[in-house]
Parts: structure tokens; sequence; C-alpha cells
């Protein structure tokens, strides 16, 4: 029986190193989550005031209706979804080759493209750590 | 043009998502990802946003169908797109663990729909179990809720006439719903 995605040591432990160059990355890191594109939360930093079940689910369907956007107006695969706020922005990159979105909160004290460039970097990274034996 | 807007609700794996397919006249706009929850429903992918579909009534009138997901972690989906519905289909799988409770518990969520539109439930899949009696739905939920009126049908989610029927009793319920709250209140006046 195969252990489910969330739950499987290895997305947890690379992910895990992943979020945690993120961090070192991007100071102005307010929270991240690794989640499984259908919603469940794999592995969370910083934030303890977010409730990562919430935000896992969140993030999912936000991600799902960007892709549904992209599609319907024929633009082709849709690469990243950028939330702004006044006092912070989320951004949400897919993980290549692996049914994975990393979603990541920044304070406004970064630029949205640094954060989009930390964010996209890391899910590189994650792909490539998540390659290895 | 006037719009009314229908919520398919109920549990993963009861087929909303194909319900909506087999009554919109657009191409279903989804929102699928990847089911890593197999236990839960063994199928491939789950939604995790929304199902948009569309029915023309007339040149002036649209249905506007919703699919919501089932999982109750995505419940603030709920009640974003609750809150424009005017009523809810609630499709149940037969076959599913305990699926009159199952049943019962989502007209709990969604009661306030019940209030101000209707309820309709469609029980898929009845044809896989022995004793998918109307009256059993029907009876719990009297028990359960002795002064709500919920009508209960098998249906075949895949089934364009079998989902009509559902839709246009919901619409029923939800005019006539509507043709007497004015007299409603002006009686509790």
């Amino acid at each position: 029986m195969s252990i489910v995605t969330h739950l499987d040591p290895k997305y947890i432990s690379r992910g895990e190193l992943a979020l945690g160059g993120l961090r070192s990355l991007a100071p102005s890191l307010r929270y991240a989550s690794l989640l499984t594109e259908d919603g469940f939360s794999v592995v969370d930093v910083a934030g303890k005031e977010f409730d990562s079940n919430r935000f896992a689910s969140m993030a999912s369907s936000t991600q799902a209706l960007a892709d549904a956007v992209a599609r319907e107006l024929r633009l082709g695969d849709n690469e990243f979804v950028i939330v702004a706020a006044q006092q912070g922005h989320v951004v949400q990159v897919r993980v290549e080759e692996h049914p994975l979105v990393l979603a990541a909160l920044f304070t406004d004290k970064a630029t949205i493209g640094t954060s989009l460039t930390a964010a996209r970097r890391t899910a590189r990274r994650l792909t490539t750590l998540l390659m290895a034996k | 043009m006037s719009e009314h807007v229908i919520l398919f609700a109920g549990p993963m794996g009861a087929g909303k998502t194909t319900a909506i397919r087999a009554l919109s006249e657009i191409e279903v706009v989804s929102t699928e990802a990847t089911n890593s929850d197999q236990a839960a429903a063994a199928k491939a992918t789950t939604t995790v946003a929304l199902d948009y579909g569309e029915i023309s009534v007339n040149e002036a009138e649209k249905v506007r169908l919703y699919g919501v997901p089932g999982q109750k972690r995505f419940d603030f989906m709920w009640t974003i797109l609750a809150e424009r519905a005017e009523g809810v289909i609630l499709l149940v799988n037969a076959d599913a663990e305990n699926p009159v409770e199952t049943a019962i518990e989502y007209v709990k969520e969604f009661f306030a729909l019940y209030k101000r539109g209707g309820i309709v439930i469609g029980l898929t899949r009845a044809d896989l179990v022995p004793n998918a009696l109307i009256e059993e739905y029907a009876n719990a939920l009297a028990d359960e809720m002795p002064d709500v009126m919920i009508p209960v049908f098998t249906v075949d989610g895949r089934s364009n006439a079998d989902m009509t029927v559902l839709l246009m009793t919901l619409v029923a319920n939800v005019e006539l719903k509507q043709a007497i709250a004015p007299t409603l209140s002006r009686r509790a006046r």
C-alpha cells in the first residue's frame, strides 16, 4: 500500500530542506507551505499563527482557479499565482514533475519580483531534491 | 438578463462534476487536481475550487450551475458560492459509508439555503446497493428535522433527463417558497 503524498517521509524531509532554504533566501518570508495540489499540507515553516490546513486548502483552490483562467483564455500553462494585498503578498508556484504547490506569504518589505524569484528557485530546488534517491 | 444560481453539493465521489457536465450547455469549467486521498474516494482527480456550467432557459434567463468541492476542508468555497445561490442540489452516493447520516449532515451545512430557496437530494449509485430506499432517507430527515420538506430522488448523475427532473423540482420549490413568502410574512405581522 502506498503512502499518501502529504504523509510521505521523502516529501516531508525534502520539503523541510527546501522551505528552510527559502527562509534564508527571503528574510521577508512570513509563512510558507508545501501542499499537495488537492489541498493537503505536507510541510510548513514560520507563521505559527496560521492554520496550515486551511492555508493549504485555500492555496489549492486558488491555484486551480488560476490554472482554469489560463486554460479558458488559451494562455498556455499557468506559471505562478500572485495575490498582492496591502500588507503583503502570496506567491504560489507548482513543483515541476510532482503534484505539489509551494505557497509562500511575504511581508510588504520585499518586492513581488524578489519574492517570486525566491519562490521559483525554491520550487526548482525541490524538484532537484526529489529527484535524488 | 435574469439569472438563477444553483449549487451542487455533497460528498467527494457523489458525481457533482458529472451531473453538471450532464446538464450544462456550455463546456464545463473545472478545477480538478490529482486526488491524493484515495482512501476517501478511489478516483484520479477531485474538484478543489468549483465546477461551472450554464443552461439558457430563454434569451433573458440563464441558470448558472456551480459545483463545490465535497471535502470539508474546502468549506470556504461552500460559503463563497452559497452567498449567491438560490438552492442546492445535494448529491449523495448511496453506496458510501453511512449515506443517510451524510445526507443529513450536508442538509444542515446548507440549511440557510433551504430557508432562502430550497434543497433537493439526489441519491446516486443507488442501483449498486439493495437497500437504497428513498423512504429511509425521507424518514431520517423527518425524524431529524420534522418541519423540513426536502424531496429525495434516486438519480443517475450522467443522465441529462434525471438531472433535469432534479433541477426542475428544485426550481419549483424555490419559486413556490418565493411565491408564498409575502403571505407568510403578512401572517407573521
